[in-house]
């Protein structure tokens, strides 16, 4: 196998994309979560904010300058480091979080059908993953979580909907997540919680990358 | 100075600097479409650069409650002048670009998230104004007085010219960045992206502006989301491009081909659906 190389894909004079990993995966969540720490305990001078994806950090800088001296020297030690074993991982493991979901969404059907699973079979395989938290982001504090059972992979709806519901436990693709405001989307609505996920008043969001999340049957679920 | 919205006209709602450095958290950074155009009608005031404003787009309308010196600016235009009470202030079909940017003495007050007054309805963060709301400045009396560089007798000002930019027809190609997919774009493609017209389309809003054209083949594969930058240029599998905005998602799985210059990101922001920009690489 090639010899995985971490690299800084090009994004504008004053950012550049740290792409460390081929595909998401176990491996890649954990070098994400190395670099993480290493952003937050030594960033590179001048960094001004970074959002990470399943394979990758965008990091932004003050100015071009800074963003041409990271990718030298601190892009060069952050490798370095990568090489070395995995260290002190266990101290960085989330919380986790119990989510009560009722089942009663509008594509539950649509998942049992398209996974050849009854409804009940469905939110048995749901609710059983322990469930982490790979990253936050397309809306405020919408969860991204790995873990699905792949027998419930169904892709999303080829029109999203115009309004989901805030709250909505939902399955695109390999991914489950919960719609933490209302807004559009194109995942299918599996459940609802009245758990608050985000809340635009404190700005606060309950879950952060690393976070583990288990899904707990609540009342009102159809059976 | 005090305004009531009669009209909200296409939208109308408070923007400063935005609240860069909680896309983490999924949290879009907002902020005022064209920074320039906030910038502008403050400094007509003597405000702060970046003190909120109401952005709107054509057809918002106001009364003036409360006299005072107010500012309006954006694509092309800017005046500041003395409101008097009773008067109407209207963002009329004549004035050119998009967004418009009215500064009242000592900014808008507004309320703050995450230490910006930038509304963001797609993230929770407050919601557009509404006919018959009204709004106050900020100032220490509540009317404003005029910045003192006005001089005596003066009631109204305008910027000098080498302010204002000229409005799109005949400006020269925006320029763009390599993204971090452009290595992946064939020759083809790239020339595709360069050599034509893209017409706005009528499905733009704050979280990004689509662009209908011959279609750029992308390169195959679904990406990992990942972290996008405002101004990026996402090209989806039907090859019709979209540039994310301010309001857009976080992180996305689309091919990131560009990136807008942020000099030139609100000559594209300032171009009306159903006319035309075209792109130049940055040298």
């Amino acid at each position: 196998m090639a010899r995985r190389r971490i690299a800084a894909l090009p994004y504008g004079p004053d950012a550049w994309l740290l792409h460390f990993a081929e595909q998401p995966g176990e491996a890649a969540f954990d070098t994400a979560r190395r670099i993480s720490r290493q952003l937050d305990t030594a960033p590179p001078a001048g960094l001004k904010e970074s959002v990470p994806g399943y394979t990758t950090v965008l990091l932004e800088f003050d100015s071009p300058e800074a963003a041409d001296a990271a990718r030298g020297d601190w892009l060069k030690a952050l490798a370095q480091r990568l090489r070395s074993p995995a260290d002190d991982l266990g101290t960085d493991s989330g919380r986790c979080h119990d989510i009560p979901v009722r089942y009663d969404g509008p594509d539950l059907q649509r998942v049992a059908e398209h996974s050849g699973l009854t409804v009940a079979e469905v939110i048995v395989r749901h609710s059983e993953p322990i469930y982490r938290v790979a990253l936050i982001g397309f809306a405020p504090g919408f969860p991204y979580l790995d873990g699905l059972d792949p027998s419930l992979i169904v892709p999303r709806l080829d029109q999203p909907r115009t309004r989901v519901e805030a709250g909505s436990v939902a399955i695109g693709g390999e991914h489950t997540g919960i719609y933490p405001l209302p807004g559009p989307g194109g995942w299918n609505l599996i459940g609802r919680t009245t758990v608050t996920l985000f809340d635009p008043d404190r700005a606060h969001c309950l879950l952060v990358p690393g976070d583990l999340v288990r899904f707990v049957v609540a009342e009102g679920t159809v059976s | 100075l005090k305004l009531e919205i009669l009209s909200p006209g296409g939208l109308c709602m408070a923007q400063d600097a935005g609240r860069p450095g909680f896309r983490r958290l999924g949290i879009p950074p907002a902020g005022a479409m064209d920074p320039a155009a906030m910038r502008l009608a403050n400094r007509l005031l003597d405000n702060p650069p970046a003190a909120p404003v109401l952005e709107c787009l054509h057809g918002a309308r106001f009364r003036v409650l409360e006299p005072g010196p107010i500012a309006l600016a954006g694509f092309g235009h800017a005046r500041a002048w003395q409101a008097r009470a009773g008067e109407l202030i209207a963002i009329g079909p004549e004035l050119p670009g998009v967004w418009h940017a009215l500064a009242l003495p000592g900014g808008l007050a507004a309320r703050r998230w995450l230490d910006s007054a930038s509304v963001c309805p797609r993230a929770g963060l407050g919601a557009p104004l509404m006919k018959g709301e009204r709004v106050d400045n900020a100032g220490a009396n509540g009317v404003g007085t005029l910045p003192s560089d006005w001089p005596t007798g003066v009631k109204c000002r305008y910027p000098a010219d080498a302010q204002l930019e000229a409005a799109a027809e005949g400006a020269p190609p925006i320029r763009v960045w390599p993204g971090p997919q452009w290595a992946e774009l064939s020759e083809a493609a790239r020339r595709l992206f360069f050599s034509q017209s893209w017409r706005v389309s009528p499905r733009s809003d704050r979280a990004g502006y689509r662009l209908e054209g011959e279609p750029v083949p992308t390169p195959a594969g679904n990406l990992a989301s990942e972290g996008v930058r405002v101004g990026s240029i996402q090209v989806p599998p039907d090859g019709q491009p979209i540039v994310t905005l301010h309001d857009g998602p976080t992180v996305g799985g689309y091919a990131k081909i560009a990136l807008i210059d942020a000099d030139d990101l609100r000559r594209l922001v300032q171009t009306r659906p159903g006319q035309s920009v075209c792109f130049r690489r940055m040298a």
